[in-house]
Order: structure tokens, then C-alpha cells, then sequence
């Protein structure tokens, strides 16, 4: 479960106006990581009395190779300029980013511009594209600046193109390209040169609907034949659930809440990261795990478990509901709840029909209990009933 | 998006909400009340000033006078005899780069008219004869079709025709040649000089000042320094024309790469671009629409400038209208002038046609790739074949080489008649028109200001840029103010002031409701914006000359020519104010049942206003930079002392005049600028 | 290796110069020399002239265009080689100051007399009987007035950088005029034009060698004659008071040169000095060209063959 940490951020921070270093009383970033982490004290009230505005406040981050890390917030929220301090796009005020335990703020420029060259790729909100370059030469170009020769780059670059399906476009020009056709390009090209991670920022908020669907699902057949370690804003919280390993939720430039989707939809940390949650359809998040009934399995220790009669069947602890469903439903005995091998718990139509009609869930969540009650506006039809 | 553009992001609601209160511009009470004090100071100040015996108050005296113009003068004279950097003189530099710039020139000029010779004088042999004007023909239409479409090329084939058809070619070509050197080069200047101030603020700080004495400081001004240093002839034109049409560039230069997408910038740096890749492969080229503003900017200055650079040994078009007025050739003056503006038009739409000119879609491109070498390059290759089928048939045929003089045409004595008709017919009513606005308009503005005491003008110039732009534009105001009393032309900058600002009111009157008129109606827009193009591009020596002949020689003729060159910021800017309303204010007027004229009063109107105030900032300044040229109808200004000083080639008095004329456009520029943003922050407009 | 090229030289000297040189003259140098244009037709004639004489006798000829007075910056330094009409009466202070420097020459007068002087046209004489007398000008002041000047009457004078001491004449001999400058000589005319279109009152500056006094019937006004004395003077003259009490001096035009010009083409330093036209002369020629609409380098072409001898003395050795 836990690979190497690939990009960590401790207690970065990110103030605009006027002598924003000297409010923080740091002077040399590198040195003063306890200093900083003083200042998780401070409020916006006194960054705001200081002149200041606070984009991002001390946010602590660690994403591990081969995950899709999404950081999600409204806007406004301080996500873009995290990733951009993240990359270094932006000088954080203060705080530290290591890249494969390298600080990356410390990093002179020619070096900075080599992890950059070899092992970087970002995706654009609004795609970036060169408008004077065709497809082709517009995925060929990170290539292109690494001096890379025209015929090897232009090799790599029709692969990517073909990888992204856009082959037969290579001569087009962006402007002849639809939305959804101009933002593969932009994925092309930040694959071109095979980074470790991969940055998308809000790749897909400017598509309509239909096309970001068909994007995400795209990006998802793209990460399952390539491991990137994927760093990924959005705005969207439904598409932070459809692809995240891990979401960071950022409110007011902080980093309110780092959990799995499954962990946000139980144990939501304040109100309102529930508020996003709340209108999530259970099944989609929830796993075997968190629904089964393990204490029926304790007592049956041995391997053949219960007598296969009792039992319709087996699910993976880590199957979606949404899933498995169906054949739960379906069969009139529980299923066993298997991790490893293992049997951990059992799991019948009763429980996957809880999930489905969002019933019972609340009394495993206390955590989530207050928030709702105390929303007396809309009341949450999962929740409320549940609890009644 | 977040915060993604630390700009933008503390100049948020806050500070314009501060400037709001801090600045409040209509203390109406207290300008009425300064207005009086400067009435009675103005009416009474010379009995007063005499009657306490201080004469000072109303006369800068002479022994207070700063020696800038001998220092300027001596800077001059020991730039040109005596710096050196050591192995060669600032003079040899000079004369280097003159060079430099007149190989090319040499070049381009026997391309389009001279013909390439080798040897000199006498002894030279032509070894190949110029372009012929049908290849140049053909060299401009195919541009036209290239950078658009056939229409266009029809309308620069048929602008490059009239200049043939009106015995204009051979000056014309001459113009086009330092045309084409100018411009690359005040291009490329401006390029650099527009990168540096965007790579490096400091750089931006200093650069930005002199910028604005480029574009302020009358031509005239520092045209001996600049014969001193780099001889006599066409190149110092050249020099003259660069250094006046480069600094819309160098501006344009920086917006244009401030202008690229955060995204663009932040891809460059992600792809890891290092700074000089940065610069040529993602941000320069993104820009390019952008530039191409620039550049068309540096066309039509380079065109204004094509009168005074002929003073100074341009030749071309300039010194044909030049030497027409002077044997008052009407008719001829004015077929060259429009020989200019037909040019400039030429010009103009060829360059706006690239600067918006979509690249190529890719079968286009796939499909010149299969083509030949011929098929690939139509136009290069057809325009190649007529330059040599007519280089070659002209040899024996003259006509086909060039334009045969039996065949142009003139209108010159219908113009003559003209003016003498209406000379002969109407001149009584144009004399009680000029009396009426002389005895009432004219004559009293110029009392005011005349009399208003020096240290009460400079004091209310202060004050006027504290109230509107703080404590350091009111140092400013008042610095610059000071700085023209101090160098003792503080009774020719009242005469500036007040030809300005009368001529500037009287466009304003005519300019503003043309400006609305054109942007309520499209085919009133298509006519005005014709004439006041035509008026801008068009020597204003051409009609400055009628106008003496129907309005004799005085302020008021020196009136009319400012008011006719300086009406087209007037108009674009009120038209482009008013068509840049949110059409959902308009529509909300209309649901609440405004008539038209309430439509216009109440809204359309106090929206469009901070627009129509950056109108008049640029009246202001075209105003000014014409009082220069009506310094040759005999006005007795800034204009008059800067040609003066000309005339007797001295630097010194030439350049602190200059500077004056600049310091009252900087003072006015800022003030107004102050005072349209914060006519901006009212409206919650954004900058 | 040596050999081979001077072999080339000699070539090449031979195809350059060989065949085109002009048998009769030789010029010392080849390099051009470099006449100054300015932008009125009567020195575009002069200068046209001279350069078409010096390439009959075998120099390099070119034409400058340059300002009439900042020209005296390249003529110090060599960058400009002759000047052709300087005047007297505008010129003088400027020519004065760069012959004294020394590396300017005054290469004599070209025969041309400038004249500069209050004029008027014929018909005022219908309305001011006493005319050209300037006390009758003086009498009838009020017929020249208008709306701004009355009731003096108005004197169009030449821009101010002309000089003229208009304003001190107008004091000293206590005439009802005032003086209006006009910006530039074709605001001048321009004016002129227009008055006598309309037959309107007008007196104004004129100067001749100009196609202003062949094209508009008209008078000098006569002034107490001019003297050193009276301008320098204060009680020389009518006022004792006062200096400039009359009229304005009459003087050559004269012709300059860098002073390397001796030196470097000792023949063309000998034709300048050697030009020599008239005020009629060269009045019909600015006539030809500027009234009669014909080509300018036609009407030199014109004088070039109907005064081969003279222009063959200039040139002769």
C-alpha cells in the first residue's frame, strides 16, 4: 500500500501584498520549516488585517508514486496556485517541496529546468496550446526544447498523438480542433517526454459535459496502461470521486481534509467537506469493506469458513458496492467479504440495499451525524432517514 | 481559476475603492473658487504687480533664468568635436551606424528606383536597371492576395496605380525605400527595446519617461542634433523618422507579452524552456497578432513623418509637397499629399491583412507540400517572371520600365480654381466668422492665460495634480510647470496652452457627437471614419496653405489645421466608448422605457466617459504635436521658438523648447489619465 | 601573386575610367561633390546649374537635400561641398559666423542682387494715390486694416527667423501698421495670392529673385534709402531717436563652399567662383518653371545649350 513518496509539500505557503515574507518572518525559507509551522495559528482575519491575501496556508502534502492525487476546491480555494507552487511555477512565501527528496525551491535554475525537461508534464485549464504550431509540432515541441533531433521527436510525437487517439490530425492547426480534440493534444504533449508526474490542472473544466466524460474515461484508460504519478485539480468534486486514489479538499488556501473518496463520504472532516458528499451516490464510493458485517466471520477461523451453503458467494473487500450490487441482490444468501485470501466479514442484500437507498449509513458515522442535523435548510434525505 | 495571476489578484476591488475616496475630483466648489481667484489674478494681476513694484510676478526674470540652453548647447558641441570612447569618437559611432543604416538603404532604393550602378557620378555604369513600376505593381498586388484576398489586392494595386497615373511614382518610390528601411528597423528597435522593459522593471522604469519624450518632444527639436551626428542626407532622416515612430512599438511590444496566457507562459516553464526559449519559441510567437499592431503603428508614423524628414533631405513625397505649396501649387501639393495617404492606405490594410491573417488550415499546407517548387510559391514566382519580362522588354521600351510622363494625369488648376472661387466668393462670410470667433473665444482665452501671474499658474498646475493623482503627480506637475517658467518661455507655453486648448475644445465639440453619431449608425461611421483617416494621414501642410489663403495668417488659421488633425482621437474614442457599453445596460435602459435621448444622456453617455476622457488626452497631445507644424503659419508658441531654433541650428534653444512642449503633454497626460481612472473606479469599470 | 592583382587593378581602371572620361576636361577627383538643394525653385536652378556645368567638365556631381541654414553644420565639416545662394539679407550673420570659423569660404556673388522690401499690388495705387511713397503708405494705414489689427493697418511680415527689423521700422518711423508674421514664405504668398484674387488691400514682405513680382502686378514701397549708418545709428535718419528708420539694404547672393574644396577639385573650386547669372535671367527661368508649370531640369537643359560659351569660360582652364 505505501509506495515511495514521490512530490511532498510541508507548511507551504503562498501570500500575496505587500512584504508578505516579512509577515511571516521568514527570511530564508529553507531554514525556518519550524518557524513556519508557527504560523498554522494564524487566521485569515490576521492575514487579512496584515494586507495580505493568503492563496495557500501551510499545506502539507504527500503524493505516493503511481497515484492519482486530486486536489480539489471551489474557486478561489487556492488550488491552482498550490500545484503551481508544487511546480514551482509559483515561489511559495515559505515552506518546503521536495520532488524524489530533492528540494525542489531550493533547486538552481539550470537544474529546475532539467527535473522540469525529463520528468515533468502539465496539462492546462484552458490547454496552452502554441497557435502558430501544427498537432504535431505542438506535441513535439517539450522535445523540441530539449534539443531532441526533428526525426526522433517527431517520431515520439506521432506515437503519443496515436496514444491519444488523434492519429491523421498531425498537420491540423489548434484552431481547427474541437475543445475535446485540443486538450488530447495537450495531454499528447505533456506525455511526450514520459514524465514521472504529471500535472493536470482542471483539464477538463473547459469542456462541455458530455466531452469531459468521455475525457475522464479516457484519462482513466491512459493511467491504467501508463502509472504516472498524476497530481490533478479539479473543481468538480463528482470527478475528483471518479478518479482519485487520495483527494485533498482546500477551503480559504487551506488543505481542509487528505483522505480516499471513501473515507470523505464517512468521515467527512467539517461540514463543509460534507456538504460535497452529501449528494454523492453511496454506491460509487463505498467498498465491501466498509459495509460488511465483520463480526460475523470472527468466530470461523478455519480456511473452508462456513458451510457453502450459507453463502451466494464472494466479493473482494475492496469492490465497489456499486459493483457488486447487482449479484448480492440477486442471490438469497450473503456473500463472504475476501482481502488477500482472507475471509474479513460477510455482506448480504440487505446491507447493499442500505447503500442503494442510502439507509443506515449514518449510524456507522458519527462524525457525519452533527453536520446534517444541523442543516436544517435541506434536509438530506441519506442521512436524515437513516438516522430516524 | 484561483490566483493564478498574482497581478491581478491585490489590485482587486479594494484599491479602487480607496482611490475613490482619497481622490474625489468633483470638488466642484473649490475649482469654482480657484477659477475666480485665477480671474481676478489674471484681470488685475499686471496693475497689481506693477503697483507693489514686483514685475517679477508677472515676468520671469532674466537673471533667474537656469543656463540650460548653453549647457545643452555646449553638451552638444563636445558630443560631436570631442567625446570619444577611446579608440574612436562618439562622432565616428554616429557616422558608423549611419552608414550601417545607409547600405540597405542604397540597397532598396536602387531595387525601386535609381537602378544598381557601379562606380560613381560619371563614371558609373547602370549594371541593372530598378523594378519597373508594373513589377512593383505586381510585387504589391500579389502581397495583397497573399495577405488576403483579391480585393485587397485590387485596392493596393490601384492605390500604387494613382501614383503612377499622377506623375508621383519617382517621389513615391523614393518615400516607399526609406519606408522600408525605417520601419524593420524601428520594428526590430522597438521589439528589443519592448522585451527588455518586459524582462526587466528597471529597465521598464527608465525606459518609460524617455518614451514619452520620444513621442513628445517636437521632431523639430533635435533634428540639428541629429544632423550634427550623423551627416547630411537622407540617413538622418531615416534617424529622425525611426526614433519618432519607434515607441508604439517598444509600448506595444510589452502589453502584447504581458497579453500571453499565464497558461502559455506556465507551459513554457513546465516543458522547461530556458529564458531565451522562453522568449523566441513560445512568448514572441503567441504574441505575434499582437506585434503586428506595433508595426502597423511604426507604418503609418513613419508616414507622418515623411513632410519634416524631407526638410531634412528625405526627398520623396514629402519635398514634392513641400515645393508644390511653396510655388503655391495648390492642386500639386495636394495630389502628393494624397499621394501619401494613398500610400498610407496601401500600407495600412497590407499589414493589418497579416496582422490578422489566419495561418494556413493544414490541407492547404498538405497540399503545397506535393506541389512543385513553382505551384508552391505562385505569387513569388509570377511577380519573379513579370520583374524580369519587364526589366528586360523595358530596356527597348521605355514606357514599360517607367510610367511615361505623357500619360499622367493632374487636377492641379481645378484645385487652384477651386480655392479662388471660393476666395473670390465667400470670403466675407469665412472673415465674419474668424471675427466672431476671434473677438469671442479666441482673444479672451489668450488674455487669461497671458495674464495669469507665473508663480499663481505653477502653483495651480500643482495643485490640479495633487488633487487628481496625489502628492507625487502634484510634485510633478508643479516640477515641470516650474521647469518651463525657469528656462523663461512661460509666456510662449501660455500661447501653447491656449491654442491648444482651444483648438482641443473645438474638436471636442465637433469630434465628440461625430464620435456618437458613428457609433449609432453604420454608414455615418463609414463616412467619418474615412475622413478623419484621411485627415490624419494627410500632410497637414496641404491644407494648412488654403486655409491661409481664406483665413489670412494668424491664430486662428494655426486653429483650424489643429483642429482638423486633432478631431480623430476625439471621435474614435467617443465611438469606441459607446459601442463598448454592455449591450444588457442598454437593453435595461430600454425596458425601463428611456427614449433614445435618455437612452444617450443617462447611460450610454457617463458609461462611455472614461473612454471619451482618454479621447481627449490624445486630442490633447496630437494638438500639441501639431502646434509644431503650424509654427510655419507665423504662431508665436513653443511651436514658433522649436522652429526657430531650427532654422538657426541651435541645439540647445531647439531641445529646451522641445522638452517644454513635452512637459506640458506629460502634466496634461497624467492629470487626465488620473482623472479618467478614477472615472473608471466610479463606474467599478475594470482598468 | 603581387603581379596579378595590380594586373587586375590595372584592368579594371582601365574598363572603368578608360572609355568614359571626357576627353576635353578631367576632374581632379572622383569622389562627388555634394550640392545643397533647399526648397525654393529660383536656388534649385542656381544649384541644378552649377552641377550640370561641373559634370561637363568630368566631376562627380550630387545633390543634397539640406536646410538652408543648419546646411553651414556640413559645409564646417566637409559632410556638404558648396551652397549656392546664400543671401545677403536672410543669410549673412550665418555664413559670416562659418567663414570665420575657417573651414568655411565665401566664393563670391553669383551676380544675383536680393531685394527685400514692403510691396503691394497695383491696385492699392486705385485707393492709396501717393503710392509708392511710404508717408502716402502711412497716410492711408486704415485701408490696410482688418477686424484684429484695426485701426492700424496690417503689414504681413516674413517669418521671424528672416529677420528684417520690421517691428523696429515700423516704430522708428511711427507708421499705424502692425506687423503679422507669416510662418513661411508660401504662407506669405498664400496670402498674397488670395488678396489679389479678391483685389483685397494687402502690403506685404516680397523679395526678389521670386515669380511672386512677375506673376502679381505691383510695387516696391519706396522707404528712405537704406545706409549702414541708419541701422547702426540711432540719430542718423529721419528720427533722431531712433535706428532703422529706412529702408531695408539691398545685396548680392552669394556663393559658399567647405574650404576643402580648393584643395580637392581646384577646377571646380575655379567654376564656382567663375558662376555668374542675373536677377532677370534667372526671374524668367523661376517664371518658366514655377508659372509656367515646366519641368525644372527641362528649363536648365534649356539655359545649358543657349549659353555654351559662357559656361565654357567657367570651366576653361
Amino acid at each position: 500500500m505505501d509506495k515511495p513518496v514521490k512530490l511532498a509539500c510541508r507548511s507551504v505557503w503562498k501570500l500575496y501584498g505587500p512584504n508578505a515574507e516579512d509577515f511571516l518572518g521568514v527570511k530564508n525559507v529553507m531554514t525556518q520549516k519550524s518557524h513556519s509551522e508557527r504560523h498554522l495559528e494564524l487566521t485569515g482575519e490576521q492575514i487579512r488585517a496584515a494586507g495580505l491575501i493568503g492563496a495557500v496556508r501551510a499545506a502539507n502534502v504527500e503524493i505516493r508514486e503511481g497515484e492519482i492525487f486530486v486536489i480539489m476546491g471551489l474557486s478561489g480555494s487556492g488550488k491552482s496556485t498550490l500545484v503551481r507552487c508544487l511546480s514551482r511555477l509559483i515561489e511559495p512565501t515559505a515552506g518546503e517541496v521536495l520532488f524524489e527528496g530533492r528540494d525542489l525551491l531550493s533547486m538552481p535554475e539550470r537544474e529546475l529546468i532539467e527535473v522540469r525537461r525529463r520528468k515533468m508534464g502539465m496539462v492546462f485549464q484552458q490547454f496552452a496550446l502554441l497557435p502558430h504550431l501544427t498537432v504535431l509540432q505542438n506535441v513535439a515541441f517539450p522535445l523540441e526544447v530539449q534539443g531532441a533531433g526533428r526525426a526522433e521527436r517527431e517520431a515520439r510525437a506521432r506515437e503519443v498523438i496515436e496514444l491519444v487517439g488523434l492519429k491523421g490530425r498531425e498537420s491540423y492547426f489548434p484552431r481547427e480542433l474541437s475543445g475535446g480534440q485540443q486538450q488530447r493534444v495537450g495531454i499528447a504533449r505533456s506525455l511526450a517526454v514520459e514524465p514521472d508526474l504529471w500535472f493536470l490542472d482542471e483539464p477538463f473544466s473547459a469542456l462541455d459535459p458530455l466531452i469531459r466524460r468521455e475525457m475522464q474515461d479516457e484519462f482513466l484508460r491512459l493511467q491504467s496502461m501508463l502509472h504516472k504519478t498524476i497530481v490533478f485539480i479539479t473543481h468538480d468534486f463528482d470527478e475528483a470521486i471518479r478518479l482519485a486514489d487520495r483527494i485533498a479538499i482546500m477551503q480559504d488556501g487551506e488543505i481542509i481534509q487528505t483522505a480516499t473518496p471513501e473515507e470523505l463520504v464517512l468521515h467527512p472532516a467539517t461540514d463543509y467537506v460534507a456538504e460535497f458528499t452529501r449528494h454523492i451516490p453511496r454506491a460509487k464510493i463505498l467498498t465491501a469493506r466498509s459495509v460488511m458485517a465483520p463480526s460475523v466471520m470472527t468466530a470461523t477461523k478455519d480456511r473452508g469458513g462456513p458451510a457453502p451453503g450459507t453463502y451466494a458467494g464472494d466479493v473482494q473487500a475492496s469492490d465497489r458496492i456499486e459493483a457488486i450490487a447487482e449479484r448480492i441482490e440477486a442471490a438469497d444468501a450473503p456473500f463472504r467479504v475476501l482481502e488477500e485470501g482472507e475471509v474479513v466479514g460477510s455482506i448480504d442484500r440487505q446491507a447493499v440495499i442500505d447503500v442503494l437507498v442510502g439507509r443506515g449509513l449514518v449510524g456507522r458515522d458519527p462524525v457525519r451525524r452533527d453536520p446534517v442535523e444541523r442543516d436544517p435548510v435541506e434536509p438530506d434525505p441519506l442521512g436524515r432517514e437513516g438516522a430516524g | 481559476m484561483s490566483l493564478a495571476n498574482p497581478d491581478s489578484s491585490p489590485a482587486g476591488p479594494n484599491p479602487a475603492r480607496v482611490n475613490l475616496t482619497r481622490f474625489n475630483p468633483m470638488g466642484a466648489p473649490l475649482w469654482l473658487a480657484l477659477f475666480a481667484v485665477t480671474w481676478v489674478f489674471s484681470s488685475y494681476g499686471r496693475e497689481f504687480s506693477r503697483a507693489i513694484d514686483a514685475r517679477w510676478l508677472m515676468k520671469y526674470p532674466a537673471g533667474w533664468r537656469l543656463p540650460f540652453k548653453r549647457d545643452i548647447s555646449d553638451a552638444m558641441k563636445w558630443l560631436v568635436e570631442d567625446a570619444t570612447f577611446g579608440l574612436f569618437t562618439f562622432k565616428e559611432f554616429t557616422r558608423g551606424i549611419a552608414w550601417l543604416i545607409e547600405l540597405p538603404y542604397d540597397f532598396v532604393r536602387a531595387a525601386v528606383i535609381d537602378g544598381f550602378t557601379i562606380g560613381v557620378g560619371s563614371e558609373a555604369s547602370q549594371i541593372a536597371p530598378s523594378l519597373s513600376w508594373i513589377a512593383i505593381i505586381a510585387v504589391v498586388v500579389a502581397i495583397g492576395r497573399v495577405a488576403k484576398d483579391w480585393r485587397l489586392a485590387a485596392l493596393v494595386g490601384g492605390c500604387f496605380l494613382y501614383l503612377a497615373v499622377f506623375g508621383q511614382w519617382d517621389s513615391a518610390m523614393v518615400t516607399l525605400a526609406s519606408v522600408l528601411i525605417s520601419v524593420p528597423i524601428g520594428v526590430a528597435g522597438g521589439l528589443l527595446l519592448g522585451i527588455g522593459a518586459y524582462r526587466w522593471p528597471t529597465f521598464d522604469r527608465v525606459l518609460r519617461p524617455i518614451l514619452d519624450l520620444m513621442q513628445t518632444v517636437p521632431v523639430f527639436a533635435y533634428l540639428v542634433p541629429i544632423l550634427f551626428l550623423f551627416g547630411f542626407g537622407p540617413v538622418s532622416a531615416l534617424v529622425a523618422t525611426i526614433i519618432y515612430a519607434m515607441p508604439p512599438m517598444v509600448r506595444v511590444t510589452t502589453l502584447a507579452l504581458r497579453g500571453v496566457p499565464t497558461e502559455i507562459r506556465e507551459f513554457g516553464s513546465m516543458v522547461g524552456c530556458t529564458r531565451r526559449q522562453m522568449m523566441w519559441k513560445i512568448l514572441v510567437p503567441s504574441a505575434a497578432p499582437s506585434l503586428m499592431v506595433g508595426v502597423n503603428q511604426v507604418i503609418m508614423l513613419s508616414l507622418n513623418m515623411v513632410i519634416i524628414a524631407s526638410m531634412i533631405g528625405a526627398g520623396g513625397l514629402g519635398f514634392e509637397v513641400l515645393s508644390s505649396l511653396r510655388r503655391l501649387d495648390i492642386g500639386a501639393g495636394l495630389e502628393a499629399g494624397i499621394a501619401i495617404v494613398v500610400m498610407a492606405i496601401a500600407l495600412d490594410r497590407l499589414s493589418q491583412a497579416f496582422a490578422v491573417r489566419p495561418t494556413p488550415t493544414h490541407d492547404e499546407i498538405e497540399s503545397l507540400q506535393q506541389a512543385g517548387l513553382i505551384k508552391r510559391h505562385p505569387w513569388g514566382t509570377t511577380v519573379l517572371a513579370v520583374a524580369l519580362v519587364t526589366g528586360l522588354v523595358g530596356l527597348m521600351l521605355p514606357a514599360v520600365q517607367s510610367y511615361p510622363a505623357s500619360l499622367t494625369l493632374t487636377t492641379g488648376p481645378f484645385w487652384a480654381d477651386l480655392v479662388a472661387f471660393i476666395n473670390v466668393n465667400f470670403f466675407d462670410q469665412f472673415e465674419a466668422a474668424k471675427t466672431f470667433m476671434l473677438t469671442w473665444l479666441l482673444l479672451p482665452v489668450k488674455r487669461f492665460l497671458l495674464g495669469i501671474p507665473w508663480p499663481w499658474g505653477i502653483a495651480i498646475v500643482a495643485l490640479a495634480g495633487w488633487k487628481f493623482g496625489g502628492w507625487r503627480l502634484g510634485l510633478l506637475a508643479g516640477g515641470l510647470a516650474l521647469f518651463i517658467a525657469a528656462n523663461g518661455l512661460w509666456d510662449k507655453a501660455m500661447v501653447t496652452l491656449y491654442l491648444c486648448g482651444v483648438s482641443v475644445l473645438i474638436a471636442s465639440l465637433i469630434g465628440i457627437p461625430l464620435g456618437v453619431l458613428s457609433a449609432e449608425n453604420e454608414r455615418a461611421n463609414r463616412i467619418v471614419s474615412a475622413v478623419i483617416d484621411t485627415l490624419q494621414t494627410l500632410p497637414s501642410f496641404v491644407y494648412l496653405i488654403p486655409v491661409v489663403m481664406l483665413f489670412r495668417v494668424g491664430d486662428f488659421s494655426a486653429m483650424i489645421a489643429v483642429v482638423l488633425y486633432a478631431l480623430a482621437p476625439a471621435v474614435r474614442y467617443a465611438a469606441h466608448g459607446i459601442r463598448g457599453i454592455e449591450p444588457q445596460l442598454i437593453e435595461a435602459g430600454i425596458v425601463s422605457g428611456c427614449t433614445r435621448w435618455q437612452l444617450l444622456r443617462k447611460i450610454k453617455l457617463p458609461l462611455a466617459l472614461p473612454e471619451i476622457l482618454l479621447g481627449l488626452n490624445q486630442t490633447i497631445m496630437l494638438a500639441l504635436s501639431m502646434l509644431v507644424i503650424t509654427a510655419l503659419v507665423g504662431t508665436r508658441d513653443l511651436g514658433q521658438e522649436v522652429y526657430i531654433a531650427l532654422t538657426k541650428a541651435d541645439s540647445g534653444r531647439g531641445i529646451i523648447a522641445g522638452l517644454s512642449v513635452a512637459a506640458i503633454a506629460i502634466i496634461l497626460d497624467r492629470i487626465l489619465a488620473a482623472s479618467a481612472r478614477n472615472a473608471r473606479a466610479r463606474l467599478g469599470l475594470a482598468e | 601573386m603581387k603581379k596579378s592583382l595590380s594586373l587586375i587593378a590595372a584592368l579594371s581602371a582601365a574598363v572603368y575610367f578608360g572609355p568614359l572620361a571626357p576627353a576635353a576636361y578631367s576632374a581632379e577627383n572622383q569622389d562627388p561633390i555634394k550640392l545643397t538643394l533647399h526648397d525654393w525653385t529660383g536656388q534649385l536652378l542656381t544649384t541644378k546649374i552649377m552641377g550640370e556645368v561641373l559634370k561637363e567638365a568630368g566631376y562627380n556631381v550630387e545633390y543634397v537635400q539640406a536646410d538652408y541654414i543648419a546646411q553651414f553644420a556640413g559645409l564646417k565639416t566637409g559632410d556638404l561641398h558648396v551652397a549656392m545662394e546664400i543671401w545677403e539679407t536672410t543669410g549673412r550673420e550665418a555664413m559670416d559666423e562659418a567663414v570665420a570659423t575657417g573651414s568655411v569660404e565665401n566664393l563670391g556673388e553669383t551676380g544675383m542682387l536680393a531685394v527685400e522690401e514692403w510691396w503691394y499690388p497695383a491696385y492699392m495705387k486705385e485707393v492709396c494715390p501717393g503710392l509708392p511713397d511710404w508717408k502716402a503708405l502711412n497716410d492711408c494705414a486704415e485701408e490696410f486694416a482688418t477686424p484684429e489689427t484695426a485701426p492700424k493697418g496690417r503689414y504681413l511680415g516674413a517669418p521671424v527667423t528672416w529677420g528684417g527689423f520690421d517691428d523696429e521700422r515700423v516704430e522708428a518711423l511711427e507708421m499705424d501698421f502692425e506687423v503679422i508674421h507669416a510662418g513661411t514664405d508660401a504662407a506669405l504668398f498664400a496670402e498674397l495670392q488670395s488678396a489679389y484674387q479678391r483685389k483685397a488691400p494687402i502690403v506685404l514682405w516680397v523679395y526678389a529673385p521670386h515669380w511672386a513680382p512677375f506673376k502679381f502686378d505691383g510695387e516696391w514701397v519706396e522707404f528712405p534709402e537704406y545706409s549702414k549708418e541708419c541701422y547702426q545709428d540711432p540719430s542718423a535718419g529721419i528720427n533722431p531717436d531712433m535706428a532703422y528708420d529706412c529702408g531695408k539694404p539691398r545685396g548680392p547672393i552669394w556663393k559658399v563652399s567647405w574650404s576643402g574644396v580648393k584643395d580637392k577639385w581646384p577646377g571646380a573650386h575655379k567654376a564656382i567662383k567663375a558662376f555668374n547669372v542675373e536677377n532677370d535671367e534667372m526671374g524668367a527661368m523661376v517664371t518658366k518653371v514655377d508659372l509656367d508649370g515646366k519641368d525644372l531640369d527641362g528649363v536648365v537643359k534649356e539655359w545649358m545649350d543657349a549659353n555654351k560659351d559662357r559656361w565654357n569660360g567657367w570651366i576653361s582652364k
